[in-house]
């Protein structure tokens, strides 16, 4: 997949913006501020329906005006899939795909295979056990858009007994409490099962790729942490996860009815990530874990690429982050596919492609350049 | 702003479910242009409507008098009843023509969220309908979601143990189209719950 045209009007900075991107390599060079990542933002956004920033969708209009609109058309062969979006200040986003209104946002995730590489990849593997569950679950709906309903429907099922909770505590009614543990544990096992399924093709993925990335053969290993029940290591003999998960909610009762909150189930769970048996996490060098969580963003390309089709590739301004000979190792491995690369200092780039010149709300291509 | 009784009915109109403010400015011009009489004709249906339409008091669906015309229709099969969120998912239930029982409108589904709970719903009034009208059969056509599938299992709890036979509508794919009209969930749906031949 590669984007062939985007446009933005009012986005960030940009009052009005309109680009066509070289198949290839792209290269966005300009000021810090002088709205680099907000064209990256954009394209992710046309992908995955958020900012990759985290933003809230308002922070995208620009000041003063009332509504964002980021369109993109983009190409695979002979299909072309034209994504809008419009995001006012009140009211609900619009979202048009091919100019229909798609039946759902997760129809939308599938549509456009797109891998963001960010500055704070490494918050995915220092930062708390919502990160990791977040990469898992989106990558899992990338790879399998027909699951996300499950995902969102365990979300919403666990925020639905949440709210019971807290409205009546101890006095929330016992049959409602006992259809959303069911619902919460048939949904919470398909979740498990999804994340499961996953880490089994992304460990020995991961490991290739560190012999690649990293400073040495170790291997990458995987611990899935349950909030209840034991830890599932590696391919083990898997557990009736559904039966579990039931027991557990069951058992946690009287906690959850005190609490007002559903202490287990998969979105309390951990991934715990291991460098020849040393948790990454807390007893990794910085250099290690920055490639373990490059690891992470490349395997999810490669994952993706297997299904078929070439993700667009976005590397938010990476290479500073990065040192000379994790840089080249990283551009070695760079694919046939499109990439777009921002950076502040241009002779940190070193990759060839197509020079764009970015400054305050504006865009110029500058040729191609080695 | 626009004058004020213009304003005032875009803005009634605007509250409207599906209707933003440039819709509701369009309604009002267009009324304001059309011929008096057909105007006052949309007046007088929303006021006739309001004063004439009220719950049929055996399955809460929509009526203009005590009971609805189907729970009056003698034909239909009183031994199975049809349980819906909403008086408008009749229609569409009846639309099939495949259903020959009556009905139950709940007046919609469990959702703690939104504040509703079991005792928001008819549920009692269901309950209390089983024996006097011999009902056997109970068919759950609540919608496909979180709160539609929460509502069918507490139904399913509470009606089995009466010795009902409690069934849930089937979720797959539209017939008579081609397989690359439908959206990846209804496939995907689809082939999750595929069956045997």
């Amino acid at each position: 997949m590669r984007l062939d045209w985007l446009q933005l009007t009012d986005v960030r900075a940009y009052q009005s913006l309109e680009v066509r991107p070289d198949p290839e390599v792209n290269v966005l060079v300009g000021d810090n501020g002088a709205g680099k990542t907000t064209v990256l933002e954009a394209i992710g956004y046309l992908a995955s329906m958020k900012s990759f920033r985290r933003a809230p969708d308002a922070s995208l209009i620009r000041d003063g005006a009332e509504t964002a609109v980021i369109r993109g058309e983009f190409s695979k062969g002979e299909i072309r899939v034209r994504v809008e979006v419009e995001i006012p200040r009140t009211g609900r986003r619009r979202v048009l795909v091919n100019g229909k209104r798609p039946s759902t946002m997760a129809s939308v995730a599938g549509e456009i295979p797109l891998v963001t590489f960010l500055p704070d990849d490494l918050d995915l593997i220092k930062r708390g056990p919502a990160y990791r569950r977040e990469y898992l679950d989106d990558l899992v709906v990338s790879l399998r858009p027909a699951v996300a309903v499950d995902l969102q429907g365990y979300e919403r099922a666990v925020r639905q007994r949440n709210a019971l909770l807290r409205r009546d505590g101890r006095y929330a009614d016992t049959m409602t409490l006992d259809v959303l543990d069911q619902r919460i544990a048939e949904l919470g096992a398909i979740v498990l099962g999804l994340r499961l399924d996953l880490l089994e093709r992304l460990g020995p993925v991961l490991s290739g790729l560190y012999a690649v990335l990293g400073d040495g053969p170790e291997q990458v290993a995987w611990i899935y942490e349950r909030s209840h029940g034991g830890p599932i290591v590696g391919v083990s003999p898997r557990p009736d996860l559904g039966a579990d998960l039931a027991a557990a909610l069951a058992a946690a009762r009287q906690t959850d009815l005190d609490r007002r909150t559903t202490t287990v189930g998969p979105h309390r769970d951990e991934i715990v990530l291991t460098l020849a048996n040393r948790d990454v996490r807390t007893r990794a060098s910085q250099g290690e874990q920055r490639s373990v969580a490059l690891g992470l963003r490349v395997a999810a390309y490669d994952l993706l690429r297997e299904r078929g089709d070439v993700p667009v590739l976005v590397l938010d301004d990476v290479f500073s982050e990065l040192d000379e000979g994790r840089s080249r190792r990283l551009v070695d491995r760079l694919p046939e596919g499109q990439v777009f690369v921002s950076s502040a200092r241009e002779d940190e780039v070193p990759v060839r492609g197509r020079r764009w010149q970015v400054t305050a709300g504006s865009i110029t291509g500058v040729g191609e350049e080695s | 702003m626009f004058e004020a009784p213009v304003q005032k009915l875009i803005d009634e109109l605007a509250r409207l479910p599906g209707i933003g403010q440039k819709s509701a400015q369009r309604i009002a011009f267009h009324l304001l242009h059309v011929e008096e009489t057909d105007a006052r004709r949309l007046a007088e249906a929303v006021v006739e409507m309001r004063e004439r339409v009220r719950l049929c008091a055996r399955c809460f669906n929509v009526t203009d008098s005590e009971e609805c015309s189907i729970c009056r229709d003698l034909r239909r099969d009183p031994s199975a009843i049809c349980v819906v969120e909403r008086a408008q998912d009749v229609v569409v239930v009846e639309r099939t023509h495949e259903f020959r029982g009556r009905y139950h409108v709940l007046g919609g589904a469990i959702s703690p969220i939104e504040g509703v709970g079991p005792e928001q719903l008819r549920l009692r009034e269901l309950i209390a309908r089983i024996e006097p009208e011999g009902v056997t059969e109970v068919i759950v056509a609540t919608n496909p979601t979180v709160e539609g599938d929460t509502t069918a299992l507490y139904l399913a709890r509470s009606l089995k143990p009466l010795g009902l036979t409690v069934t849930r509508l089937a979720s797959g794919l539209p017939v008579g189209g081609d397989l690359d009209y439908a959206d990846e969930l209804t496939l995907g749906r689809a082939l999750s719950g595929r069956r045997e031949m």
